[in-house]
């Protein structure tokens, strides 16, 4: 019997019905951790109250989305440790994201409530250009010289935070949820010998993996949304990372009864043929 | 219930009109289309704007009178959308390819290549070490990395002679090893496309009309 | 004297090529306050160059579409559409700030949104073309559709919460032969960089400068 090819139309009406399903009646999978994300979540644990860590990087918004639910479930964790915050954009979308992911985590103590003010806690620094390198270097170098005014538009002498941000004797840990990671590990890592973490996307992290080994101990990297669910399991939250779960676990069933299907329709039309 | 601001309205719309290319190409999507560049372009020109007024802030306050020269090059950097004019950026092109080149050189070498190779020559050492998955983990790391720099470097590799056929084997072993690596990789990825998925269906059904 | 002036601006291309490219080199490898200032001092100018390269995308688009409009070419009224709207977001963006909630709103609601579609839009493209393109003819499509889908499903909630070795496995497959194919790519691609870094300085490479007629 010949199965006939499918349209794709059907495939993607299909798909479509599989992805309202979770997003009508939520389902909450329930997952296990993975060790790499204790390791990353007992590293932020160890840092003492009052050190820098430094969110900076360069990559598209919507790609950085998948980063966003470890990377908010991680500010929180910061917020919760007494730990301070300073951004560093090197790519025109990232000031929007780092804004999005602090007001996602509603730690802004005017805004929310929480327990960040800022300008003391936390600081949001303007888009640098010139190449995500050629920033970093000269952000590690001399932080004042590399920018002059937060995002705002305030002197960064104003700021109580940056009065003890000079140079990169006085961070503690850089985090980079964003795409351009690499350069982060070839500079951060590499050069100044500061640990890396990244709540990477799922396609960084393949590409980037062979950094972890090649620098033990300096250079982290969480799955995708697999483990920025987890995380926010870890901090006791339920976002961006659970609800992906839910339509994972659909989606993931349904792309592999398609390839299953298509291989089937193969070998009926190789059976038909040889008749 | 469905949402009443005009925000979530808008990025509904826009979703929708999105999600319509999967009907064909029609006008809807083209006005998506349309904003969407407008948009981008928007963004960049307004943090150019701002950017340029906090990096020539020095200059501005006189406390930095030398980067008059990186104003100027920068305005003749703008030149190379003209072809006719385009000789105008020369100075500006070369400095930024200049910069961007001696970094590059420098990490790369350092990062890249001398700690990924590093890396190989420390695992060899651990190929006996731990339990035989790890065992297992390390031995495959050296394999593959290997043949699959064999398999790359394709001018190294004698296509005649009594190491040919060798070399060969490598090769196709390198082969196997890329085949690998892209089938994980692209297992892994579908994650990324379907939270992407998911963020714009869960907005129009949470957010917008609030079904959720 | 016109191909004069076009050797001597070929020959200050590469000149500035290289004197960048030692300034910022010999800053990293000697510990001469001087150099290191050069080395800073070149950082900072390369800093400010870069900030006008956000204003060639609106060059582009004006010329484009300008011309689009003119000549009342197919969808010109979209072209006038986004033009209208660019110049409607420059002052909009520039009054409000980009560190504004307003702004930040109009943001998401608008670029955010429809990145995140277009990307969303993907998956029905790549679970059709999977559905076309990963069958089993040979060996090696055997090998990729197998891991493929190996991953996939080792990556499901369901089967890691009944099954936690799934995870282990995963991680193992994504940290040994997964990353051993990355790594072979990542020590290929550095040795690319560094030839086209050295091609670059020694003026084999035409690249960027050859656009502005400077190599």
């Amino acid at each position: 019997m010949r199965l006939p090819e499918l349209k794709s139309e059907y495939i993607w009406a299909v798909m479509m019905i599989f992805f309202l399903i979770p997003a009508i009646h939520p389902i909450g999978l329930p997952f296990p951790m993975d060790p790499v994300t204790y390791e990353v979540y007992n590293i932020i644990e160890s840092l003492p109250e009052g050190s820098i860590v430094v969110m900076g990087g360069g990559g598209v918004f919507a790609f950085d989305l998948e980063s966003s639910a470890g990377m908010i479930a991680m500010i929180k964790q910061m917020a919760r440790k007494g730990l301070r915050l300073v951004t560093c954009p090197v790519w025109t979308e990232a000031p929007q994201f780092h804004k999005y992911v602090i007001d996602a985590a509603r730690v802004d103590k005017d805004k929310y409530g929480g327990p960040w003010e800022y300008g003391v806690d936390y600081v949001l620094l303007p888009y640098m250009p010139g190449g995500d390198m050629v920033v970093f270097d000269s952000f590690l170098k001399d932080v004042h010289a590399t920018v002059s005014v937060d995002l705002a538009g305030t002197p960064i002498d104003e700021l109580p935070l940056m009065q003890d941000l000079h140079d990169y004797h006085d961070i503690a840990l850089w985090i980079c949820p964003h795409w351009g990671f690499v350069s982060v590990i070839r500079i951060v890592a590499a050069q100044y010998g500061i640990t890396c973490i990244s709540p990477a996307q799922s396609t960084a992290y393949a590409f980037f993996s062979p950094f972890m080994e090649a620098y033990p101990g300096k250079v982290y990297m969480l799955n995708g949304y697999v483990g920025g669910a987890q995380y926010e399991a870890l901090v006791g939250i339920k976002g961006l990372g659970h609800k992906v779960m839910d339509s994972y676990a659909f989606a993931s069933t349904l792309i592999v009864l398609f390839i299953v299907l298509g291989n089937i329709t193969m070998l009926s039309r190789m059976g038909g043929e040889e008749e | 219930m469905i949402s009443t601001d005009p925000w979530v309205w808008l990025s509904a719309l826009l979703t929708l009109a999105i999600f319509s290319m999967l009907l064909g190409d029609n006008k809807f999507f083209r006005w998506a289309e349309a904003t969407y560049t407008a948009t981008v372009i928007g963004h960049s020109v307004v943090t150019g704007l701002l950017t340029l007024k906090d990096r020539f802030y020095p200059l501005y306050t006189g406390q930095k009178p030398i980067l008059i020269i990186p104003l100027i090059l920068g305005i003749t950097s703008l030149f190379v959308v003209w072809r006719r004019y385009a000789w105008v950026s020369t100075v500006a092109m070369a400095l930024m390819i200049g910069v961007g080149t001696g970094i590059s050189i420098r990490t790369l070498m350092a990062t890249d290549v001398v700690g990924n190779v590093r890396a190989v020559i420390s695992e060899t050492a651990k190929v006996l070490e731990g339990s035989p998955a790890t065992r297992l983990g390390y031995f495959i790391r050296i394999v593959f990395t290997i043949c699959a720099l064999l398999y790359f470097l394709f001018i190294l590799v004698p296509k005649e002679g009594p190491g040919g056929k060798f070399f060969n084997y490598i090769a196709t072993i390198g082969k196997y090893a890329l085949i690998v690596y892209m089938g994980i990789a692209i297992g892994n990825t579908i994650q990324q496309f379907v939270g992407t998925a998911t963020v714009a269906i869960d907005r129009l059904i949470s957010t917008w009309l609030g079904l959720s | 004297m016109s191909t004069t002036l076009a050797y001597i601006r070929a020959y200050i291309g590469r000149i500035v090529v290289v004197v960048c490219c030692l300034g910022i080199l010999a800053g990293y490898y000697f510990t001469s306050p001087t150099v290191g200032g050069v080395s800073d001092e070149l950082y900072t100018w390369n800093m400010c160059i870069s900030s006008f390269t956000l204003f060639v995308g609106l060059i582009t688009i004006f010329s484009r579409y300008g011309r689009s409009i003119i000549n009342r070419d197919t969808n010109w009224p979209f072209h006038l559409y986004c033009l209208v709207l660019i110049i409607i977001w420059i002052p909009f963006g520039f009054h409000y700030g980009i560190y504004a909630d307003l702004y930040q709103t109009a943001y998401l609601s608008t670029k955010i949104t429809l990145h995140i579609a277009i990307l969303g839009l993907l998956i029905f493209f790549m679970t059709s073309a999977l559905y076309r393109t990963f069958r089993i003819r040979s060996l090696r499509t055997a090998v990729l559709t197998f891991l493929a889908v190996v991953m996939i499903f080792l990556n499901a909630p369901y089967l890691r919460s009944y099954f936690p070795t799934a995870g282990d496995i995963a991680y193992w497959l994504l940290n040994n032969p997964q990353m051993s194919g990355a790594r072979a790519m990542v020590l290929c691609g550095g040795i690319g960089g560094i030839i086209l870094g050295i091609r670059i300085l020694l003026g084999h490479e035409k690249g960027a400068l050859r656009v502005t007629g400077g190599m």
